[in-house]
């Protein structure tokens, strides 16, 4: 009875600060469905008169973002293959074979998850150049694996560390070598670890920036925040399909993780902790 | 004896990682060094070694102090507009039960939002003319406090920087609230019992048991707020005559428009060199936590 009435007061005393926070979704929103002489209007309060879903038809057609939310997805689908195909064994190994080095390794490993990527751009624009791979999404999925591989080994090799060592010698007792206990025995009760290494893999790939804005020159290769950017940059008198755009831009996101919240919140607490 | 036959078996699991760490990232650090102290103006050319010359030239270099006044201008921006937020959302969020989760998902929402995309959005609430702010302000009759959010000097990086944290905040709320789980209930009810105030129960029951979670999300707000980009580049690359640059945003400049790679690659030495302190900082003191 009182724990209800102060749970109330609490929730009534959030939603000013929620307000506030989710407002500019909102104001975009709404915005989005405006005709330009309405946005021009100094009002912002005001509902649209008639929904101008066409805003979003010019958009979508003018700004090709369903080329760039293809390019981006793509993107994402590379990175979490090969992040996860790299790390998982690299991760095993540190946690669970013993060899001389291991210390230097880790060093090494240390610094690429302290070192900014802006740090290494010259050089990283350097070597890819040399391998034909500027302007392609196969040269972005590789710097930003690279990128994310520190992490992607720390996080696996903490997870498999909780694996008893019996496991292992029991399996080696039974004729089994380390890969068959990495891909029978670790990777089928790592879900966890596999689930956050994805959602964050993927949620800092779909929401990259700096490297695709470096690496990605042409139009038809860009993905979306790149795409967004230089669409908001060319039709920036346009209102109207600056607001729509960018909504396209957030909204599947959005969406996306509302849906599967519960996964992610654990997920992403998960990598950000362990990691 | 053990050893080396343990890197045999161990070199196949590795290998994969560790050719791609090291072409793209771990090269590329030790090239970056090395070009630092060469005269390399720009891709593909020659680059041969002329000492500290680089070094002397940013040392000399109004807007790098610039640049790097304001990076830790914004990170201590930073810190306190999204740890706070993210620390305060978090102590009151905890308390609820059955509308924890609705609350939680709805503040988080801007933390899956790109940077970028970020910047877009709050680039146009900040337009001086069609944007939310002026115009709401105008609307609500306080228009002798519309601004020019993005133009005036001592504003900008300011405005710039509530962007960026207002995408942040979410994650470091996520943390604190998983670290407020952890806090053992039954030191509350022996303060309650002790008759501890609610203030005092903050300051002995939760800070003390938050401790490790502080540290990490310190630490990790300075790292991020030392990577930031995305937000000034698309909001005003930097302007209005380098107010809002950072030593990130510079270093594209000089890398990619000036085409002074030499310098460029000092300016990436000095951000290496202060991730790596804060790194080092603070897990000395994490460790030397009772």
């Amino acid at each position: 009875m009182n724990a209800a009435r102060h749970e109330g007061a609490l929730a009534a005393a959030l939603s000013l600060p929620l307000l506030v926070i989710l407002g500019p979704f909102l104001w975009l929103v709404l915005s989005s469905l405006k005709s330009e002489a309405e946005i021009s209007g100094a009002n912002p309060f005001t509902l649209p008169a008639r929904l101008m879903w066409q805003n979003y038809l010019d958009a979508w057609h003018v700004g090709g973002f369903g080329d760039l939310i293809g390019n981006s997805l793509v993107n994402v689908a590379g990175v979490i293959a090969l992040t996860l195909a790299v790390c998982a064994p690299a991760g095993y190994a540190l946690a669970k074979i013993r060899f001389g080095g291991k210390e230097w390794l880790f060093y090494a490993i240390v610094l690429g998850l302290t070192v900014p990527i802006q740090a290494i751009i010259i050089p990283l624009y350097e070597v890819l150049s040399g391998l034909k791979l500027i302007n392609s999404l196969a040269g972005l999925t590789l710097a930003q694996v690279s990128n994310l591989i520190p992490f992607g080994i720390f996080l696996m090799r903490s997870f498999f560390r909780g694996v008893p060592d019996e496991l292992v010698e029991a399996a080696k007792i039974d004729g089994c070598g380390h890969f068959q206990i990495l891909t029978r025995i670790f990777l089928p009760i790592s879900t966890p670890a596999i689930f956050a290494l994805v959602i964050i893999s993927a949620l800092s790939t779909w929401n990259d920036f700096f490297l695709p804005l470096v690496i990605l020159i042409s139009p038809d290769v860009q993905t979306l925040p790149l795409g967004l950017v230089r669409f908001a940059g060319t039709y920036q008198t346009d209102h109207r399909l600056v607001f729509s755009g960018t909504v396209i831009s957030f909204l599947p996101i959005i969406v996306l993780y509302i849906l599967t919240q519960r996964h992610f919140t654990q997920g992403l607490t998960q990598g950000a902790l362990k990691g | 004896m053990d050893a080396t036959n343990g890197l045999r078996r161990a070199f196949p699991f590795l290998l994969p990682a560790i050719a791609l760490y090291a072409t793209f990232t771990l090269i590329p650090m030790g090239r970056t060094l090395w070009l630092s102290f060469t005269d390399s103006g720009g891709f593909n050319t020659s680059a041969t070694f002329v000492g500290g010359a680089n070094y002397a030239a940013i040392w000399n270099d109004p807007i790098f102090w610039q640049a790097l006044r304001q990076t830790v201008l914004w990170l201590v921006y930073h810190l306190l507009l999204a740890g706070g937020l993210g620390f305060a959302l978090a102590l009151l969020i905890a308390r609820l039960k059955t509308t924890q989760v609705f609350f939680r998902t709805a503040f988080f929402l801007p933390h899956v939002v790109s940077l970028a995309v970020v910047g877009v959005i709050w680039a146009t609430i900040y337009d001086p003319f069609f944007g939310f702010l002026n115009n709401s302000l105008h609307t609500l009759g306080l228009g002798f406090l519309a601004r020019g959010w993005l133009s005036e000097p001592f504003l900008v990086l300011f405005s710039v920087n509530v962007a960026s944290s207002w995408q942040g905040f979410g994650l470091y709320m996520l943390l604190f609230l998983a670290g407020l789980q952890n806090i053992d209930p039954t030191l509350y009810d022996a303060a309650e019992v002790d008759g501890a105030s609610p203030f005092q129960k903050l300051v002995h029951v939760t800070l003390p048991g938050l401790r490790e979670v502080i540290t990490f999300v310190v630490s990790l707000a300075l790292i991020n707020g030392l990577k930031g980009f995305a937000t000034v580049w698309v909001m005003t690359q930097g302007g209005p005559y380098y107010q809002s640059e950072l030593v990130t945003t510079y270093i594209y400049r000089l890398a990619f428009q000036a085409q002074q790679h030499g310098q460029a690659a000092v300016l990436c030495v000095v951000l290496s060199l202060m991730a790596i302190a804060i790194t080092i900082v603070f897990n000395r003191w994490r460790e030397r936590a009772p």
